[in-house]
């Protein structure tokens, strides 16, 4: 009885609601109407069941909510809007999203291998190290031994779907690695220390991995761990010390090597072969940098993975990395910053129109935020990446009106906590670091090269310990939800993959 | 009225950087060291209009390699090493090597400086260093804006 009564209840109070509601004030205005339709597009929604044939991780290093939010302004602010309204690919109810927490095993301020391995095995792992157990530690060769955890890109070839990875970082760098490598160190790169023999240095893992199958398909920078040393070849110059010759290997596998634009544009992505290609002896060039010629974009190859691996009816995983946001903010130069963000943005939709969602799980992540913050109060439209201006009393654009510090100079609305950016400096001699804040105008501000102010001095700016989002579309997409442990990320594209 | 609103009034202003030649970037600022690279690593053409002209470039002054030294590079950003990003220190692939007048007053690196002399382009190898540059500026001075 009590049931009935409270449902009756219920039932008339929405009642009245849905009366009121109609003759609120507010009811005509814009934001009213599209609050109703974005609780609509929710509503809508049809969790999909179906088994992931593919499963597509993109990952922007370094990417977390604030740095997100920064390049969603740039972004729109590049397309002529304020930016404040801008929605990024990945931001519509087309995708489910949740909150993730990042900090590894014994570190609140995550790295990026542990990260990038928690999300390839599904459990977190310790700083600095790459899909070993928890028993495993750092620089310990001894340890690796017994520890090795089993790889999500294991895994889907044993379901005989093929496996790619791309970064705009070096392809040994933490985030790719941690699709095939398994090391007690991210550093060991292209070597050991002398009497390690439990494992062998990243760069031969990932040939290892392309002999075994694991890995199809393999693009990004870092071409000089895979040459000997001083070895010159399409513009890499090699760094092993051992002198063999990896990308010898990899051709004699069979596989297609490419190492610019020219050479990416003549590989046959049929699936028939191997690819591997190192368009940099380090890092490739920030997109602000890039040009068409030497290096293709992130999308670009986002485009030929997708059409390489969708070649094997079974399916694939693939990881995509934008490596350098991270890079960019490590340096506290918002500007390269957002040109990188953006150049994810564009894979990302890039990759959603080349797949189905029908059979496609998409996973759009950051692995951990940096110590980047924004200031205030600026008015609407202020430049993302220049200085803040004051909040308009009439209008919705912010006034001509800069705003000031109690130093009586105006600040940008990016800043960093630490870095070299630092307005405390050392100078030659001195004992102590003391400083002010220089003077700024907007056309210094807004410069590619100009390096946002930062409080603590620092040679590198930090990573920070703040939650990144996770936003997910296809295939049990709706399994992101809440705030989850970066490690269930795993589980969400194994349960994808497998599902009955 | 200064001397540019002087020119203007005369109705001289298109002899006016005939008559008071202004600093190399036509501006009074100084230039920006990626304007003398091309996006593929050669050199701009800017950068070849200016060889052996006196220009001023600002950016940061990378740690010297050595004390009471003559010699410093300069790079676009502050030059760092950063612990989670790369196992060792690299340079940037657009720096400006530069040859001073006298001893390099060294500055933090971090602190933004303005340097000031005569750009030299094409391979050189320091016989001292053993550093290898593609672009100088020599006979250099610099300042802290």
């Amino acid at each position: 009885m009590k049931t009935i009564i409270s449902s009756a209840l219920a039932l008339a109070l929405t009642g009245s609601a849905a009366v009121a509601q109609d003759t609120l004030p507010q009811a005509s205005s814009q934001w009213f109407k599209d609050g109703q339709a974005a609780i609509q597009a929710v509503l809508d929604r049809q969790p999909n069941t179906n088994r992931a044939k593919n499963v597509i991780l993109l990952i922007a290093d370094g990417n977390g909510v604030g740095t997100n939010y920064a390049t969603r302004l740039f972004d729109g602010q590049q397309k002529g809007m304020m930016g404040e309204e801008n929605v990024l690919p990945y931001e519509t109810p087309e995708f489910y999203s949740a909150l993730v927490k990042t900090y590894n095993i014994n570190a609140q301020t995550p790295d990026s291998a542990p990260t990038a391995g928690s999300m390839n095995t599904g459990v977190k792992q310790r700083f600095n190290l790459i899909n070993l157990g928890e028993n495993a530690i750092h620089e310990d060769c001894s340890t690796v031994e017994g520890n090795e955890l089993a790889l999500f890109s294991e895994l889907m070839t044993d379901a005989g779907k093929s496996v790619g990875v791309v970064s705009t970082a070096r392809i040994t760098h933490a985030t790719p690695a941690a699709v095939y490598a398994k090391t007690a160190n991210r550093n060991w790169e292209d070597s050991v220390p002398e009497g390690c023999t439990a494992q062998k240095d990243i760069a031969t893992q990932l040939i290892d991995a392309l002999d075994a199958g694991t890995i199809d398909f393999a693009m990004g920078g870092g071409g000089r761990y895979f040459l000997p040393k001083d070895k010159e070849m399409g513009g890499l110059k090699g760094r092993r010390e051992d002198n063999v010759d990896l990308v010898e290997r990899a051709t004699g596998l069979g596989a297609q090597f490419a190492t610019d634009t020219a050479g990416f544009n003549q590989l046959k992505l049929d699936g028939s072969t191997p690819v591997l290609a190192l368009f940099n002896d380090s890092h490739m060039e920030y997109e602000a940098d890039r040009a068409d010629d030497d290096e293709p974009s992130l999308a670009d190859m986002t485009k030929a993975a997708i059409e390489y691996l969708s070649k094997n009816e079974n399916g694939y995983y693939l990881e995509i990395e934008a490596g350098r946001v991270d890079h960019a903010n490590h340096d506290g130069n918002a500007a390269r910053v957002m040109r990188d963000g953006v150049a994810f943005v564009e894979a990302v939709a890039l990759a959603d129109e080349l797949t189905n969602d029908e059979d496609t799980l998409i996973i759009v992540t950051a692995d951990h935020e940096h110590a980047i913050a924004f200031n205030g109060y600026c008015g609407r439209g202020s430049d993302i990446l220049g200085l803040c201006y004051d909040v308009a009393k009439k209008g919705i654009k912010h006034s001509d009106e800069l705003l000031l510090a109690d130093d009586g100079k105006p600040y940008t609305v990016i800043g960093y906590l630490n870095g070299t950016g630092s307005v405390l400096k050392k100078e030659e001699g001195a004992n102590d670091y003391t400083g002010s804040r220089p003077e700024l105008d907007q056309e210094t501000a807004t410069d590619l090269d100009y390096v946002q102010q930062a409080l603590i001095p620092k040679s590198s700016e930090t990573h920070s310990g703040e939650d990144v989002a996770i936003y997910a579309k296809g295939p049990w997409a709706h399994l992101v939800d809440g705030t989850i442990e970066q490690n269930v990320i795993f589980h969400i594209m194994n349960h994808a993959a497998n599902a009955q | 009225m200064d001397r540019r609103q002087l020119v203007a009034g005369l109705g001289l202003a298109p002899l006016a950087r005939l008559l008071f030649p202004l600093p190399a970037a036509a501006s009074d600022k100084p230039l920006k060291l990626r304007t003398l690279y091309n996006k593929d690593r050669s050199f701009s053409d800017l950068a070849k209009s200016l060889e052996g002209s006196r220009i001023s470039v600002d950016g940061y002054m990378a740690p010297p390699l050595k004390a009471d030294s003559r010699f410093f590079v300069l790079t676009k950003i502050p030059m760092s090493v950063c612990p989670f990003c790369e196992t060792e220190a690299e340079w940037p692939r657009d720096i400006l090597a530069i040859y001073t007048k006298r001893t390099v007053e060294v500055v933090a690196f971090n602190r933004k400086i303005v340097t000031s002399g005569v750009l030299e382009l094409g391979t050189f190898k320091d016989p001292d260093t053993g550093f290898v540059s593609r672009v100088r500026l020599v006979d250099a001075v610099h300042e802290r804006p």
